[in-house]
């Protein structure tokens, strides 16, 4: 998902920071005020950021025979609300950057963007909605984790096609082709994300479960699971 | 708990080797990354397009991968740290006579 430094036209790489920057800074203060108001929450947020850390660092091997990676933005979504991740999205993203060549100063915005905002809502969005089907909660987390993931592909998808429509078939046509490169590649690495999240959820319900309930994010259904 | 884990975990193996063993059959397999296969899908809806802005420092391939190697150790460091502070929080909160 990571739009490669200048691969975005001038325009569009400012349009995206323009869009993602509000995020940033609201995620900025939201974490500053959870540092105020819950300062034992603070490893945990840690534990989040790192999460997600390890996860986009390794490339893993996909079914179409190239290579990608997960976002891990969907535990801390999932923990402290999606508001969050946008910052400590951004922190990875400009160490990969910054440090590896990967992705770009540019193109920052647009990444941000998919990863640390569109990532985390869906993740969100999924398990509000699947826990008022009562779902359990390893379920939920699975699915929220896994379909966050995806909806961070696709999103670039579609950020690529509005830079480069298909000359034939326009914007839908160049969303299907960008779509057609990342959606297959991201299919077995989202399942793979999603069950990564069901273990650290496992066993912070082991470990953690005091703090679980502290968390006011986590939906109610969810902290009442964890406490019986 | 336990159980369930080292159950996903397995799952998780056998689809990163399951998928390494399926993506090797496809033709032209070489393991790219599906980032940059997007940059060229750009070249090809686009063959006039011109990157108009480089990277400011890129690493050789191989600092590249010790840097990678520093990022996953970075997250999985802070990752052990935390769950190993909250087992041993825990555990002594279970056993509270066995203390020190």
């Amino acid at each position: 998902m990571h739009i490669t430094e200048g691969f975005l036209p001038p325009l569009h790489a400012a349009a995206w920071t323009v869009i993602a920057l509000p995020f940033v800074v609201m995620s900025a203060r939201r974490v500053h005020r959870l540092m105020h108001d819950q300062p034992q929450t603070k490893l945990l947020l840690a534990a989040s950021g790192a999460f997600a850390f390890l996860l986009s660092a390794l490339k893993l091997p996909s079914v179409t025979g190239s290579c990608s990676h997960a976002t891990g933005t969907g535990l801390g979504a999932i923990l402290f609300g999606p508001s969050v991740m946008a910052l400590l999205g951004t922190l990875v993203l400009l160490f990969q950057t910054l440090l590896l060549a990967h992705g770009g100063i540019t193109t920052l915005g647009a990444n941000v963007f998919s990863m640390a905002i569109v990532g985390p809502w869906t993740a969100y969005a999924v398990l509000r909605g699947v826990q008022q089907l009562r779902a359990p909660l390893a379920l939920s987390v699975f699915l929220a984790a896994m379909l966050g993931d995806w909806a961070t592909y696709l999103t670039t998808a579609g950020q690529l096609a509005l830079a480069f429509p298909d000359p034939a078939s326009g914007i839908i046509g160049a969303f299907l082709k960008f779509a057609g490169v990342f959606a297959p590649t991201q299919l077995p690495l989202a399942v793979i994300e999603g069950l990564l999240t069901v273990v650290i959820v496992n066993f912070l319900r082991e470990y953690s479960s005091d703090e679980l309930q502290s968390l006011k994010f986590l939906p109610q259904t969810l902290a009442t699971e964890i406490r019986s | 708990m336990k159980t369930q884990n080292i159950g996903l975990l397995l799952l998780v193996a056998v689809l990163v080797v399951g998928s390494l063993l399926i993506g090797s059959r496809q033709e032209g397999a070489e393991f790219a990354g599906a980032d940059g296969q997007a940059m060229e899908t750009v070249a090809v809806l686009n063959p006039d397009y011109e990157p108009w802005f480089g990277f400011i420092w890129e690493p050789s391939p191989e600092i590249a991968s010790g840097l990678f190697a520093l990022q996953a150790a970075l997250g999985a460091g802070v990752l052990g740290y935390y769950f190993g502070f909250r087992r041993g929080q825990a555990r002594r909160r279970n056993r509270p006579d066995a203390g020190d």
